[in-house]
Parts: structure tokens; C-alpha cells; sequence
């Protein structure tokens, strides 16, 4: 059996992880629903300036695991810490995000930058994930690809430390779908740390800094797509995570070696 | 930054009561029914239009307010805003205040151009100007129909924070639609009813029948109604004051509506 019980201190200077401060701090969390246990004891940490996905089957905790993070849930038991000194320190994007549809997306941006300290430029955000084009188009007339893209420039009001990114690629055609990610990256390289859920596990592998593989409710690896490839002998990042979830057998094969932050719980 | 978010708040949910077709359809719906009363009843007089206006109004009075309210905290969950905004540096409750005050300034416009519109049939109707009008025992002003129209709009304001802990309550369309109708039957004849027949039943003393029957907010509407406005020198139930009764069960309902709103839309 391999250390798949064991907890590692997600803030633990010994792993193989280059420094980075550490953004976001899970300690010891407990979350149901109803009587249905999604967390017990999880503990993880996320690095600033890096993208952090959340990968495992439907099911697994990704949504409810971010909607911790950002707040939107309070865990049973356990902490969430967030680094960040802000008067917004996280920002967030839903699974499907909605917007008041008779508004321009101007507009729309312009309500979440009045909320924060310091007033925002509202045409620097736009112009960031590429709305400046259609600044002055009422959202109910935007794309669903568009309608992320206004959802991430919600989530980066007030340049918060850590962005949570619910699918923010989910059902896009592959051009806005690397649009998404060249300003999650760019996101990621002004510092903040995003953690994003999602099962475009090419996406993953392109874009991400590191994977956590989560499968009902227990955090089976985190590495960086390559780390998992070489860990589990698979060829691809889809064989990789197969191999850690029960996709890949009753149990999945829980990897620590060589992976950093190793396996939780 | 309090104010600030408020007001921000606030502007966004003004503008966007104007630019929702159906609650623009019901304004002029509105200001068009209680122009039509009064024009038709071409009364000559503020009293008598105010008399003629005021079971009109205690219906469609919470029918606009829960119009503008119903949806307003239900559509912000059903949309995420709610859990988004939580991400903000914006507490709940002022949220609540802020989409209540723009919703108010929306309907109280409405409300305020439809009873002035209403209030010209007086002058414009070239019908004798009266002075003085026995029945109600006091001289007739446009100061009294201004008190009516303040009645009115506290009225609505009370309806208004009635439909908001509604929306607040319901998690989907249908059940809001549901007790948003459930709310306004409740209010346009349900209390009274269950009042009325309290009182009938039970046959309790004058000061206790006053002080049920200002208890829903449509009753207490109609007792300051009649006690500010059609009868200022005081009214003729014994042992109680009416118009202290009905204001307090108003403001009763106003705060604890929104009071009740604001730990509801945190869950």
C-alpha cells in the first residue's frame, strides 16, 4: 500500500516544488452535503503565479472543492486560507456563469469594479480578456464563449491573489478555448494563483503547472502533468489520471514518488 | 465604501427594472388603471378621489410591488450572483438595501405618476369647485390627497419589502411565481378576511377589534387612510388610536420583512 493515508503539509519547504508562496492553505477540511460526505480531512495547498487544475471523474469534489476556496461554501470542519492582503482576495468564476442579460458587458464589468477599493479600470480588464471589442454589447447578445470570458473578467476585479475557475472551458470551440487559457496563463503570470477545474485534460497539459487529482473526495496525487506521466508509466495525461482514479481500477494507485506535495489524506 | 455600494447597487437595480419589458408593461399598466378610475369617476374633489382610489389601490398596489420585488433576490441566486458576490468586500444586508432602495425608487416613480396623473381630473374637469365637503366633516385640500399619496407610496414600500423576502425564500421560478401570488391574495383579502372574521367570531372589545383589523398591512393601509385623510379629526372606534396601530403594524412589517430578507439570502 502506498501512502495514500498519509498527510503532507501542503506548505511542507521539503517538497520538489520551486519556491513560490503558497496562496492557498486547506487544512483539515470536512464538508458534506446533507448526509453525504464529500471531504474528510483534506488538506492542499496552491502556489501564486502558478495554474493549478483540479482533475478526476464527475462526481469527485472539483466544484464543491473550488466553491470552498472561494468562499461561495463554509466548510463543517477545517480552514481555508488565502494569502492576500487585498480587499478582494478571491476571484470567481461558476460552472455556468449568468449575467443580467440587459446589460452591456461595459456595464456589467463596471457594477463588480465599483465594489472594490481603488476603482478599477474597467477598459484595462476588458482589454485583458479580449472584450474591448464588444464592450458595448449587452450581454444576453454575447457568446457562451464570450459569457466565460466576461466571467473571468469578473473574477480578476480588483486583482485578487487567487482566481477559482470553475470549467472554463466547458462546451467552447477549440480557438476560444485556447483564448481561455492565454489569459488564465496570463493571469498566472501576473502572480496570482489560479485554480481551475476541468476535464479538458489537453488543456491540462498544455497550460497547467500542476495537477491535483481528486477522486471522491480524496486528493489521490498533485504533480505536474509530466510528474504524473512518469509516476504512473503512462503515455498520456488521460492514462495518467486513470490510473490515480477509479477509472483505472477499484481504487485507483494512489503516487506520491517524486510528485510534489504527494498525496493528501 | 458603504455608501458607495450601496449606491451602487442600487442604480443597478433601478436600471434594471426600466429595462425589464414586463415591469414597464405594468407601470403604465398601472398608471393607466388609476388615471381610468379617476377620469371615470370624475370626482370633484380630492377627498372624493381619494375615497374612489383607495380600494383600487389596496389590490393593485401589491400586485406592482410584488411585480418589481418577486424575482429580484431569486433571479440573483438562480444566476449565481448571489455566491458570486460573496467574493466581494460587500456585506449581505447591504446588498438587500441597496436592490431594495432601487427597486423602491422604481416603483415609488410609478406610484407617484400614477396618482398624480389621477389628481388632475380634479381641476381639469371644470366641475365646481368645492371647498368644504359635509360628509366627510372636513374641508377638501390637495394637501389631504398628498397625505394620500404618501399613505399610498409607505404602503407600497411595505408591499415592496414583503416581495423581496419572498424572492429571498424560494429557490426556483415556479415556487416564487407561486408564493409571489400566494403572498398577494394573502394580502389583498386573505388577512383582511381572516381578521374580519376574527373579529366577528369572537366579538372582542372596540380597541381590541381596532387593533386586529390594523394588523394585515392592507387594513392598516386603509385605517390610516381613513384616519389622516378622510377623517383627521380622529376616527370613531373607542379605546384606541387607529392611525398609531396601523403605523406601527407598517413599520412591523416593513423591518421585519427586510430584516428576515437579509438572513435569508445568506443561506
Amino acid at each position: 500500500m502506498m501512502s495514500e493515508h498519509s498527510t503532507i503539509d501542503p506548505t511542507d519547504a521539503s517538497t520538489e516544488r520551486p519556491e513560490r508562496p503558497t496562496a492557498v492553505t486547506v487544512e483539515g477540511l470536512d464538508y458534506a452535503h446533507g448526509d453525504v460526505s464529500v471531504f474528510a480531512d483534506l488538506s492542499v495547498g496552491v502556489d501564486a503565479g502558478t495554474v493549478t487544475s483540479v482533475v478526476g471523474p464527475n462526481g469527485s469534489g472539483k466544484s464543491t472543492l473550488l466553491a470552498l476556496v472561494a468562499g461561495v461554501l463554509e466548510p463543517d470542519a477545517g480552514t481555508v486560507t488565502v494569502a492576500g492582503d487585498g480587499d478582494r482576495t478571491v476571484g470567481y468564476l461558476a460552472q455556468r456563469p449568468e449575467f443580467r442579460p440587459q446589460f452591456t458587458v461595459r456595464r456589467t464589468v463596471g457594477f463588480y469594479c465599483s465594489l472594490v477599493a481603488g476603482g478599477q479600470d474597467v477598459d484595462a480588464l476588458l482589454d485583458r480578456v479580449g472584450l474591448t471589442p464588444v464592450a458595448d454589447r449587452r450581454v444576453g447578445a454575447l457568446s457562451g464563449g464570450m459569457v466565460r470570458l466576461l466571467g473571468i473578467a469578473q473574477a480578476a476585479v480588483g486583482d485578487p491573489a487567487v482566481l477559482v475557475l470553475d470549467e472554463p472551458t466547458s462546451g467552447l470551440d477549440p480557438e476560444m478555448t485556447r483564448r481561455v487559457a492565454g489569459v488564465v496563463t496570463d493571469l498566472a503570470e501576473s502572480g496570482a494563483a489560479v485554480l481551475v477545474a476541468t476535464h479538458d485534460l489537453h488543456l491540462v497539459d498544455r497550460f497547467v503547472d500542476r495537477v491535483l487529482v481528486l477522486d471522491r473526495g480524496t486528493l489521490r496525487s498533485t504533480g505536474s502533468p509530466a510528474d504524473l506521466r512518469d509516476a504512473t508509466g503512462a503515455d498520456t495525461l488521460d492514462g495518467a489520471i486513470a490510473a490515480l482514479t477509479r477509472a483505472g481500477g477499484s481504487d485507483g494507485v494512489a503516487v506520491s514518488a517524486g510528485l510534489d506535495g504527494g498525496v493528501s489524506r | 465604501m458603504t455608501r458607495a455600494h450601496v449606491l451602487a447597487v442600487a442604480q443597478r437595480e433601478f436600471a434594471t427594472v426600466f429595462r425589464t419589458r414586463l415591469l414597464v408593461v405594468l407601470s403604465v399598466g398601472f398608471v393607466g388603471l388609476i388615471a381610468g378610475v379617476a377620469w371615470l369617476g370624475a370626482s370633484p374633489a380630492y377627498l372624493a378621489l381619494s375615497f374612489d382610489l383607495l380600494t383600487p389601490l389596496e389590490a393593485l398596489v401589491p400586485v406592482l410591488a410584488f411585480a418589481f420585488g418577486y424575482r429580484a433576490l431569486l433571479g440573483d441566486r438562480e444566476r449565481g450572483e448571489l455566491a458570486r458576490l460573496r467574493t466581494y468586500p460587500l456585506d449581505h444586508r447591504l446588498y438587500v438595501l441597496g436592490v431594495y432602495l432601487g427597486r423602491a425608487v422604481g416603483l415609488l416613480g410609478v406610484v407617484l405618476v400614477g396618482l398624480s396623473t389621477a389628481a388632475l381630473v380634479v381641476p381639469l374637469t371644470g366641475t365646481e369647485s368645492l371647498t368644504a365637503v359635509a360628509i366627510y366633516g372636513t374641508v377638501d385640500s390637495p394637501a389631504l390627497f398628498l397625505r394620500f399619496l404618501i399613505l399610498t407610496a409607505v404602503f407600497a414600500l411595505v408591499a415592496l419589502a414583503l416581495a423581496l423576502l419572498v424572492s429571498a425564500a424560494v429557490r426556483s421560478t415556479w415556487n416564487g411565481l407561486a408564493l409571489a401570488t400566494g403572498a398577494v391574495l394573502a394580502l389583498v383579502v386573505g388577512l383582511d378576511g381572516a381578521l374580519v372574521g376574527t373579529v366577528t367570531a369572537t366579538l372582542p372589545a372596540p380597541d381590541v377589534t381596532a387593533t386586529l383589523l390594523a394588523l394585515s398591512p392592507t387594513s392598516a393601509y386603509r385605517s390610516l387612510a381613513f384616519a389622516l385623510v378622510f377623517a383627521p379629526g380622529g376616527v370613531t372606534v373607542s379605546g384606541g388610536s387607529t392611525a398609531v396601530i396601523g403605523a406601527l403594524a407598517l413599520g412591523s412589517w416593513f423591518v421585519g420583512s427586510l430584516a428576515l430578507t437579509g438572513v435569508l439570502v445568506r443561506r
